[in-house]
């Protein structure tokens, strides 16, 4: 893992607890998923492999006494490349184990993103800036309109994306569900099945009659088609506002989920349909699509089944953009969302998190040129997922031409998380990615429900801010003009304008 | 005293045409549809009914059949009972690739011979096949029971975490966490009421049980 061997945690053994009375407390050694605390015979805590430490400082912010350090070691890391602490952890982990190392969390590291990108504010060459604090932008996107009986509006050009109950706890489904109503955005239910109140609380209702909006405006609901197909029914695929037929994901494309059985708790089973226990590992590929046209089936019969009223979406891992989105595309769907290489998950082999799939600003150009060939740019939505932190990520984003973008690891973080990476342990201490009711009764759906809204809230005015300066009334009309790159790397991926050369690579303009 | 059921000819209309009418026919009396070789997805998420495909059935027959019963005179294509949480599927004839998967209740009966991948991921129907079956057969099943009165063919049942698989007669090899045995007296009483309600002469204590070896297969853990 790349962050193993970039701290140095010490214990202050004047403020620790436990060094002056050994057995009082135990939290570091009980909170920390990597084992960096270890306990004696005696009940003493001590510092025994801060090699393993991956600096989420879980430790430090449960310690009652704040007696713990931890401290980046990254020259460490980076005079040691590359035979840095990290490698040579997982190198003596598999040695030990014979197993490969599993972890959450998505692509940590330098990889291509969009930091190298800036954004072109209006001056006198450009229509004129708008003003943020007295003119109107608008943000709206509409899924299906021209397709479906019951098209989506979304306040917001954000959805959170498919993160399943399994992986979230029930607590943290709901939380998300709040979220989208009090924003009017999509939530996803992932493809571990629907919990009860997911519907009408993304909706925007707390109580099944749907009697009372509860969280207003009331937001939207995308019920996950997938390769497990984890209880997944008629009732099921009707639950919600559309449905998303899931190919593939960010931190693990060509893979399909993974739930270990330690994960698949009584409720989780049953949600699932699945007996307790048993390891729900999603096939990597749908064995009911042998063919392209059998993707279109696909789409024609949810449509069907959804009584032609709800948009179809789809979700592809970062593979060959161009040419999956064309297809994607031609089956029929109604929104394409693309996760990049940086996308987070609960659980995937570290190999594949690290190493498998293109960066995110290496997808949106290629996706955006096959709808635009196909003449559906706009009008079939795109979606850009994959490590977007905030408003600046998502305004480059769009302005590449996707037309909104999505908060997964992102909203996980606005929930509590620290990254500790250790998701598919379940013993998440924020109650996120646990299914222990210790664990999960610290989770309270409206108040963190309420956090992410927040999240949302103030991540749409940045994102108004940044369109207005580039003079912009209307996100639609953002373009590849509002941005550019800083380095020839960046300008070589995205095809954007270089600073400074004021032009996209020779090779660009040629096509 | 019986009616006459409804009679759809699916010839000249797309899944949405045909799959309105068939729903509106519904609410009266069975239905009967002709023609329907070309419709993909026809029977999708009913919750009740009767309907008979006669001749031979597109790919997806009564995906997501929530507790309908639905009827092939001839062959279903790709596919048929894809997700089926509940009702009856039953097919006079052969089905190709990949029948029954993901169905997670209800009863599939496939007279004749089913293709490849049939079966996969069963999560809690009882799938009878009155002839051979393809290759990986029941691969990944995790509960349920699957009747094979024909032979089996390379892999059946690979990865079966949970379930059962009854098959009468020989197959090609046993897919990975797959163990094989004799019926026992609970299984026969089982297998004999099946076979018996949907009319196939067979022995039920001429079929062997494949069961999963461990409950864990994945990690070695």
């Amino acid at each position: 893992m790349a962050t193993i061997g970039a701290f140095c945690v010490t214990l202050d053994k004047d403020q620790c607890i436990n060094y002056r009375m050994p057995g009082k407390c135990a939290t570091c050694a009980e909170i920390c998923p990597y084992g960096v605390f270890s306990l004696n015979g005696d009940n003493e805590v001590a510092v025994q492999n801060y090699n393993t430490c991956v600096g989420c400082r879980l430790c430090a912010e449960f310690c009652p006494e704040n007696a713990i350090r931890i401290n980046p070691a990254e020259s460490e890391l980076v005079s040691r490349y590359p035979w840095t602490f990290g490698t040579i952890e997982e190198i003596h982990h598999k040695a030990l184990t014979g197993t490969y190392m599993l972890r959450g969390f998505g692509t940590m590291g330098l990889t291509p993103h969009f930091d190298k990108i800036v954004v072109v504010p209006s001056q006198l060459a450009s229509p004129a800036p708008k003003d943020k604090y007295r003119e109107e932008c608008h943000m709206e996107v509409v899924i299906g309109e021209e397709t479906c009986e019951r098209p989506i509006r979304l306040q917001y050009p954000f959805i959170f994306p498919a993160m399943s109950y399994g992986a979230l706890s029930r607590e943290a489904k709901l939380a998300l569900a709040i979220a989208a109503a009090t924003t009017g955005i999509m939530t996803n239910t992932g493809e571990g099945g629907v919990v009860e109140e997911e519907p009408y609380y993304a909706n925007g209702f707390e109580r099944p009659n749907r009697s009372r909006k509860t969280w207003p405006p009331g937001g939207y609901l995308a019920i996950q088609w997938s390769t497990g197909r984890w209880g997944v029914s008629a009732d099921y695929v009707n639950a919600g506002d559309a449905v998303e037929i899931k190919i593939g994901q960010g931190a693990k494309p060509g893979m399909g989920g993974h739930l270990l059985g330690e994960k698949v708790t009584e409720d989780v089973a049953r949600i699932r349909g699945i007996p307790v226990g048993s390891d729900a590992l999603s096939p990597c590929r749908y064995y009911d699509v042998l063919a392209p046209e059998d993707l279109k089936k696909q789409v024609d019969f949810l449509r069907d089944v959804t009584n032609y009223e709800k948009p179809i979406l789809m979700k592809l891992g970062p593979s060959r953009p161009y040419d999956d989105v064309k297809m994607a595309a031609e089956a029929g769907v109604d929104a394409i969302s693309i996760d990049g290489l940086v996308g987070g998950t609960g659980c995937s082999p570290e190999v594949v998190t690290q190493g498998v799939g293109i960066p995110t600003i290496a997808c949106i150009g290629p996706a955006v040129r096959a709808l635009k060939d196909l003449g559906l740019h706009r009008k079939v939505k795109l979606f850009a997922l994959g490590g977007i932190r905030g408003g600046l990520d998502a305004f480059k984003a769009m302005a590449m031409g996707a037309d909104g973008v999505g908060f997964g690891t992102a909203a996980e973080i606005a929930m509590g998380c620290r990254g500790c990476m250790a998701c598919h342990q379940g013993n998440c201490p924020y109650g996120i990615t646990s299914q222990n009711p210790k664990m999960r009764e610290r989770l309270d759906p409206e108040e963190i429900g309420q956090r992410l809204a927040n999240f949302i809230k103030a991540t749409a005015e940045e994102v108004k801010i940044l369109a207005m300066l580039s003079g912009h009334g209307d996100i639609r009309e953002l373009s590849e003009e509002d941005l550019r790159a800083l380095d020839v790397d960046t300008a070589a991926i995205t095809g954007l304008k270089l600073v400074g050369y004021e032009r996209p690579l020779p090779w660009w303009e040629n096509g | 005293m019986a009616h006459a059921p409804n009679v759809l000819d699916a010839k000249s209309r797309d899944l949405r045409g045909a799959s309105t009418q068939v729903k509106a026919m519904l609410a009266t009396d069975s239905v009967v549809v002709k023609n329907a070789a070309h419709l993909h997805g026809l029977c999708g998420g009913l919750k009740a009914g009767e309907i008979t495909i006669d001749g031979d059935s597109g790919d997806y027959l009564a995906v997501l059949n929530d507790g309908a019963v639905v009827k092939v005179t001839g062959n279903a294509g790709k596919y048929v009972a894809d997700n089926m949480t509940g009702g009856k599927v039953l097919v006079e004839g052969d089905a190709d690739y990949g029948a029954a998967q993901y169905c997670y209740g209800g009863t599939v009966v496939i007279r004749g011979t089913a293709g490849d991948f049939t079966a996969t991921m069963n999560k809690g129907a009882t799938i009878i096949i009155g002839g051979d079956v393809g290759n990986d057969a029941a691969t990944y099943m995790m509960a349920g029971d699957v009747i094979i009165v024909g032979n089996g063919g390379e892999n059946l049942g690979n990865y079966l975490i949970r379930g059962n698989i009854y098959i009468r007669g020989d197959w090609a090899s046993l897919g990975h966490n797959c163990a094989a045995g004799d019926v026992n007296a609970e299984d026969a009483q089982k297998l004999e009421a099946l076979l018996k309600e949907y009319g196939i002469a067979a022995d039920a204590r001429s079929f062997r049980k494949v069961t999963p070896l461990s409950d864990k297969p994945f990690y070695s853990h």
